[in-house]
């Protein structure tokens, strides 16, 4: 199901026109990569005032809050550009063991939310778990960056998986 | 008589550098990137651009030294690769006067409090130039060996 939406997704017009462009995916790449810089910086200063190591000057309720929509923008920018690449390569992303492991960090990301936003990002005083969340919220980010570059190092043998699907048939 | 260096040993030691390198500079970018949209007049405005790079400079200079250092060391696995590639050179052409330029100029007009103008001046050219080590960081990869003068 995943692998027919994904073959579907990289031949329609779009994806097909940036795969045959010359530098198409390098500039996309440098794009998303530009845009991880701000993003990350959202999100360390933030945790990095969670964890009380910076920006002790502030309240974690004004950093958290100032940070909350330029780190929103921050991450519809690396997503866009990390989509605009997927969809290029869509089928060698899907059998891309490292693509994988980050769609799971993101739902964990996701988790990560549902967990600490009550407790922590949306409340004023500083509860316990603060430090937990910070410490969380950085080791899960560290992990997408590794499971990010991961996807470089791989070249997914489409065409084997191609014939096995084959022969299965 | 060759030496191996020690980090071309093991296969993980490149991926795991670049992965710190990658993590350390977005970090340094970024956190010049949020005084730069600051002095545009975007994002954080409770705070003037000086006491925004109060607040950020210990962790722009922690992340810079972290990712300076794993870079000499991504670049010691294999000196020939990297010195005569143009996009390389491009990179650290960029990152050289980026660096001058934030610890110099920079500094000066936005710890001043300088006018609006001269902030959002200064502001393009850190983005130019930090930019430009981004787009040449990683057109390395991509761009053909030597220096393109054939």
């Amino acid at each position: 199901m995943f692998i027919s939406l994904a073959i579907w997704l990289q031949n329609t017009g779009l994806f097909r026109a940036l795969r045959e462009s010359d530098h198409g995916y390098e500039i996309l790449l440098a794009l998303h990569v530009s845009a991880i810089t701000m993003f990350a910086a959202t999100v360390v200063m933030t945790d990095l005032r969670l964890l009380g190591w910076a920006l002790r000057g502030h309240s974690i309720e004004s950093v958290v809050n100032q940070l909350r929509w330029p780190k929103r923008i921050g991450f519809l920018c690396v997503a866009t550009f990390g989509f605009l690449m997927f969809g290029m390569k869509a089928e060698e992303y899907y059998y891309n063991v490292f693509f994988r492991a980050k769609v799971v960090l993101f739902l964990l990301v996701a988790v990560h939310a549902l967990i600490f936003r009550p407790g922590v990002y949306n409340r004023a005083a500083a509860p316990v778990g603060v430090k937990l969340a910070a410490a969380c919220s950085l080791v899960l980010w560290l992990a997408i960056v590794c499971a990010g570059r991961g996807i470089g190092y791989i070249h997914a043998p489409v065409f084997s998986h191609h014939f096995a699907l084959l022969i299965g048939r | 008589m060759f030496l191996e260096n020690p980090l071309n040993v093991s296969a993980w030691t490149f991926p795991i550098l670049e992965v710190l390198h990658i993590s350390s500079f977005a970090i340094t970018i970024g956190t010049v990137a949020l005084v730069n949209f600051r002095l545009l007049g975007l994002g954080l405005r409770e705070q003037s651009a000086g006491q925004l790079t109060k607040d950020t400079s210990t962790t722009t200079l922690i992340s810079l030294s972290v990712a300076l250092f794993s870079g000499l060391l991504l670049y010691s696995t294999d000196p020939d690769k990297f010195y005569l590639n143009v996009s390389f050179l491009f990179k650290i052409t960029c990152l050289v006067l980026a660096i001058l330029f934030h610890y110099t100029v920079y500094r000066k007009v936005v710890l001043a409090g300088s006018s609006a103008a001269l902030g959002r001046l200064v502001a393009v050219i850190s983005i130019a130039l930090w930019g430009g080590v981004v787009f040449g960081g990683i057109f390395i990869e991509f761009v053909k060996p030597g220096l393109g003068f054939d």
